[in-house]
């Protein structure tokens, strides 16, 4: 019961930090609770782990909208960054995911890593060859938060060797009503180019937010793409 | 790519079973008007499609050959009476295009019935032939029939197959288990079921080619076998053919040991009739897709040798 109690909550905070990131993406302000700290804040321990599943995306307001973040956003995700460093063994999707909020904060301004120069090396990308679409598209959705303009990482360049694939994994996930998966593949479809124009993606993007909107992380990613789309500058 | 044994042996099975139930391909002579005499008619036309489709591309054995000539012979002669029972039909429904467009392949395979084919000339000239109201990929079958009997289409195929929803390629996620048969017999209309692939325009081609895989992947996880055997016809007509392994292992696996094929996940069960009126559809299907892939299998395997 504790178990499921503690995940509950997780969830709960990890759905109200994207709740705020996708109110910031609206309107600016502060992506970490922008109402204020709510009367209950989480424990500190749930709240970096909440952090933690956001990723870099409690960032990308800033990365959007070139606003400086705030000082305990940055905390928090450099809190988190240190608390869970990925095993050696780790999966790929963790290891970059880790990957990715460290390069957050170097693009943030922080000197962070090692020595201070930089997120460190990439990980494995091997896999972006080598897997299936279906997988591969399921993958790259978990790793949403790395999909920005102007990223040049392995993940990014091998998701543009792939675009077609993706493509392809975006209609699965939205014929399969996973809106996680569809938003988080259409947010990769918005930074990549060559995308097939019979996919529809705005229109794409608009049906998953029709239909799975009312969960903040699917929000948050289909805000993320139309922003995007639009240009913003990089 | 799925090899050539597993592609053939699927429609081996299928012919075996449908010569098995030969009987159920039936007409119903005192049906209530309100069902139509000429409902029974369409098994008979697709049995006639499939075997001339497994006549021309030359990859059955001499067996399921023999066989496929045996059905074709038995439901000409017994079932359609040697051709008098699609006349009766045009009687019943003189302006319906169903007894016309279940003679055509058995035209094309040299039987005759020329009842059918004064009715079908008359029938064409008429404005309400080409005013009949129905949807455009089934007036752009309409007009690939008219062609193929050597008749000017009416509308002509290019204006039909423009108004069907594959010609205007929409977006791929919107397409439901209606939508894809649509496509797939645009397909075999715009191909003549698969004689010719070249006919298929570019962009549908291209279109078909980013995403087939896509509807395969989730009618093959759906186990709708009627509907993931249309598709793979539909691979098997475009330029490169992915005769995708997977879902050929699923489809094979879902056959049963006599060769019938269920049309959605398992093999029903009850009245014969009705089991046979259930599953013929899909078996023929099986037939028809393990011919053609055979076929670009083999002419894979010859352009690279």
């Amino acid at each position: 019961m504790e178990q499921s109690g503690t995940s509950a909550l997780l969830q709960g905070v990890v759905q109200d930090l994207a709740s705020g990131v996708a109110a910031a993406l609206r309107g600016g302000g502060p992506a970490v609770f922008p109402g204020g700290v709510p009367p209950e804040e989480p424990p500190d321990g749930i709240l970096i782990a909440a952090v933690r599943v956001l990723g870099a995306d409690l960032l990308l307001p800033h990365v959007l909208l070139h606003t400086p973040p705030a000082e305990r956003e940055v905390t928090l995700l450099r809190r988190a960054v240190d608390a869970f460093t990925p095993a050696a063994d780790a999966a790929p999707t963790v290891r970059w995911s880790h990957w990715g909020m460290s390069r957050g904060l170097h693009t943030a301004g922080v000197r962070y890593g090692p020595a201070g120069g930089g997120p460190g090396a990439e990980p494995d990308a091997g896999w972006l060859d080598e897997t299936s679409w279906q997988a591969l598209t399921h993958r790259l959705a978990v790793l949403a938060a790395l999909a920005v303009p102007g990223e040049d990482c392995a993940l990014a360049r091998g998701a543009q060797r792939r675009v077609v694939d993706v493509s392809r994994g975006f209609v699965r996930a939205v014929r399969r009503r996973d809106w996680r998966q569809a938003a988080g593949a259409g947010r990769w479809l918005a930074v990549l180019d060559g995308v097939p124009e019979t996919l529809g993606l705005g229109s794409g993007l608009d049906f998953v937010e029709l239909m799975g909107g009312t969960d903040p992380v699917v929000d948050l990613q289909v805000r993320a793409a139309r922003l995007i789309r639009a240009g913003v500058p990089v | 790519m799925t090899g050539p044994r597993l592609l053939h042996t699927v429609g081996v099975r299928a012919i075996e079973w449908l010569w098995a139930h030969r009987d159920g391909f039936r007409l119903e002579t005192d049906v209530d008007p309100e069902v139509g005499f000429l409902e029974r008619f369409k098994p008979i036309g697709e049995l006639a499609q499939v075997c001339k489709v497994l006549f021309r591309e030359g990859v059955a054995g001499s067996q399921q050959s023999r066989l496929a000539r045996q059905l074709l012979d038995h439901v000409w002669r017994e079932t359609l009476d040697g051709g008098l029972m699609l006349v009766r039909g045009q009687r019943t429904e003189p302006f319906s295009p169903v007894p016309f467009e279940v003679y055509l392949p058995f035209r094309e395979l040299g039987y005759s019935q020329p009842g059918i084919e004064r009715a079908a000339t008359l029938n064409h000239r008429l404005l309400s032939c080409a005013a009949f109201e129905t949807t455009a990929t089934r007036r752009l079958g309409m007009s690939a029939f008219q062609r193929r009997f050597g008749l000017t289409p009416r509308p002509p195929e290019a204006e039909s197959y423009a108004r069907t929803w594959l010609a205007r390629t929409p977006e791929p996620w919107t397409v439901e288990g209606h939508t894809a048969y649509d496509i797939t017999h645009a397909v075999f209309h715009l191909t003549d079921w698969g004689e010719h692939p070249d006919r298929l325009p570019a962009d549908a081609a291209a279109y078909l080619e980013t995403w087939l895989p896509v509807w395969i992947d989730d009618w093959t996880d759906l186990r709708r076998w009627d509907l993931l055997g249309e598709l793979l016809v539909v691979d098997a007509c475009l330029p490169r053919p992915t005769l995708d392994e997977q879902a050929w292992q699923a489809f094979a696996a879902a056959q049963q040991p006599d060769g019938a094929m269920p049309a959605v996940r398992e093999m029903p069960t009850g009245d014969p009739d009705e089991v046979f009126d259930i599953v013929y559809h899909p078996t023929l299907v099986a037939a028809f897709a393990s011919t053609l892939a055979t076929s670009r299998s083999l002419s894979d395997l010859a352009a690279a040798s």
